[in-house]
């Protein structure tokens, strides 16, 4: 079968994007579901949060598992799987099993590092930022259209959205098994393939450069999902008055209103993810290499300036949420958080236009980890946001005593000059063992 | 900010349409945080908000 990079580019955003949908479908429905099974805020609360548990171990296998098997039969089994329990948690009438599917339908998050790893396998280096970008951002919109479009077409039927979303699934699980190919040539499917296994897992983990990669994509992407669920729910709350004054009084009319506000992250830091990895083309073209400490010499060294500088906007961004929130206005609330979402981007934009470059070898077991153990940031950011003296302040909180220190601990790890793959908790003779 | 001399790479086809699809994306973005904002002084004042 003949085919080509694009295709499979086109191949792997398709399926991602339609996992994303189906990954927060349930938030976007969680009003209507609250409304109809009388949950209370806690009820709520782990209904929100239980959309990412599976992904910090679930995204570990899958990258494994993209590597040893291809990215192609692991997709498919993953869009499959969750889309046959989707169309199962249409028909459900007991709130316990609909929770028990919708967690296991939350899967369909892994489906990200598979992707990641797809696309690693057949673009080249110099090209990398904008792909990876591509393929990544367009299919992260599939949470902000979930929060924007679900409601509008299935209004509080949330049973029709889990079925069609389901049945899609399985159309597009067939699709890319009888379409994808694991890789450009069979000399680089197989060099992933052999170098899949414990050792160079433990080798990818115990790398400063990756864990510092992996805190990145927490402060980005891990904030990112954690919007996604905690959004609608913090406006609904938040600026309940002023959401009311607004005209939106039925539940319906609340739901479509906090899901609209919230969506201007989702949509921003998904949709400029592409431009993220452009400008990370941009800067290694110019070789522009603005920060102090960083390593400057790197053949990707530019990468690694564009990133710091998303990492300290971000920071930025999510303290001037709090000061936003408290001020009370939800006009400048909004218009912070389409900075934020920005920011964000340039961060998950920045974060996977490294890492084919630092582990080409082992692309599937790196984008697992750093992909993976991330988006337990994005379990934990709600439990911060929620714990403050009121609802506003846990943005600041979380940018003061986390990101502050990821971002110092960024700089320290990106500043070797020569192979900062080489630096890490346990000795280097690892990746010898494991070539 | 150093500049170090600027490496051609020649492009093939498909980068120029990615590039393309990727303005369109800002687009789709920008409009997307402007009808947002647009909701947030009208409500269900203005169109499209209304229903």
């Amino acid at each position: 079968m003949k085919t080509q990079k694009v295709e499979q580019l086109i191949i792997a955003t398709v399926g991602f994007f339609w996992c994303f949908l189906m990954w927060f479908s349930t938030a976007a429905f969680s009003p209507s579901i609250a409304a109809h099974y009388h949950l209370s805020i806690k009820a709520l609360g782990l209904l929100a949060s239980s959309a990412i548990w599976m992904a910090p171990i679930g995204r570990i296998v899958a990258g494994w598992a993209s590597d040893r098997f291809g990215a192609p039969r692991t997709f498919a089994a993953v869009l499959a799987v969750c889309g046959l329990v989707s169309v199962a948690s249409a028909y459900t009438t007991d709130y316990t099993l609909l929770f028990a599917e919708r967690i296991i339908v939350a899967v369909a998050g892994v489906s990200f590092v598979v992707g990641i790893q797809h696309v690693a396998q057949w673009f080249e280096d110099h090209e990398i930022g904008t792909a990876e970008g591509l393929y990544a951002g367009t299919g992260n919109v599939g949470a902000g259209a979930g929060a924007l479009v679900l409601p509008r077409i299935f209004g509080t039927d949330y049973h029709a959205a889990f079925l069609w979303l389901g049945a899609i699934a399985v159309l597009l699980a067939a699709w890319y098994l009888v379409r994808g190919r694991a890789a450009k040539t069979a000399a680089r499917r197989e060099v992933a393939r052999c170098r899949s296994n414990v050792r160079g897992t433990v080798f990818v983990w115990s790398r400063y450069i990756a864990i510092a990669l992996m805190l990145a994509y927490a402060m980005s992407f891990g904030l990112e999902i954690a919007m996604n669920a905690w959004l609608p729910g913090y406006f609904s709350r938040g600026f309940h008055a002023a959401i009311l004054a607004l005209g939106f009084t039925s539940v319906a009319g609340l739901q479509i209103a906090a899901g609209t506000f919230a969506a201007v992250q989702s949509f921003t830091a998904s949709l400029l993810r592409p431009f993220a990895g452009f400008m990370s083309d941009l800067f290694q073209r110019r070789g522009w290499t603005p920060l102090p400490f960083i390593a400057k010499s790197l053949p990707y060294a530019p990468r690694l300036h564009w990133l710091g500088i998303a990492l300290i906007l971000i920071t930025l961004g999510t303290a001037g949420l709090a000061a936003a929130g408290l001020s009370g206005s939800l006009h400048l609330s909004v218009a912070v958080l389409v900075a934020l979402g920005v920011f964000i981007s340039f961060g998950t934009g920045g974060t996977f236009a490294l890492v084919p470059l630092l582990f080409p070898d082992r692309p599937g077991t790196a984008a697992g980890f750093i992909g993976g153990v991330s988006t337990a940031a994005g379990i934990i950011y709600p439990l911060f946001f929620a714990g403050g003296p009121n609802i506003h302040t846990g943005y600041f909180t979380v940018a003061v005593y986390m990101f502050l220190p990821f971002v110092l601990f960024y700089f320290w790890a990106a500043r070797h000059e020569r192979h900062p793959e080489e630096h890490g908790l346990l000795p280097i003779s690892l990746a010898a063992e494991n070539a | 900010m150093k500049s170090i001399p600027e490496m051609p790479q020649l492009h093939e086809p498909w980068y120029k349409y990615g590039v393309a699809f990727l303005c369109f994306e800002i687009l789709i973005a920008v409009s997307v945080c402007a009808y947002s904002l647009f909701m947030t002084f009208h409500g269900l004042g203005g169109f499209p908000g209304k229903h």
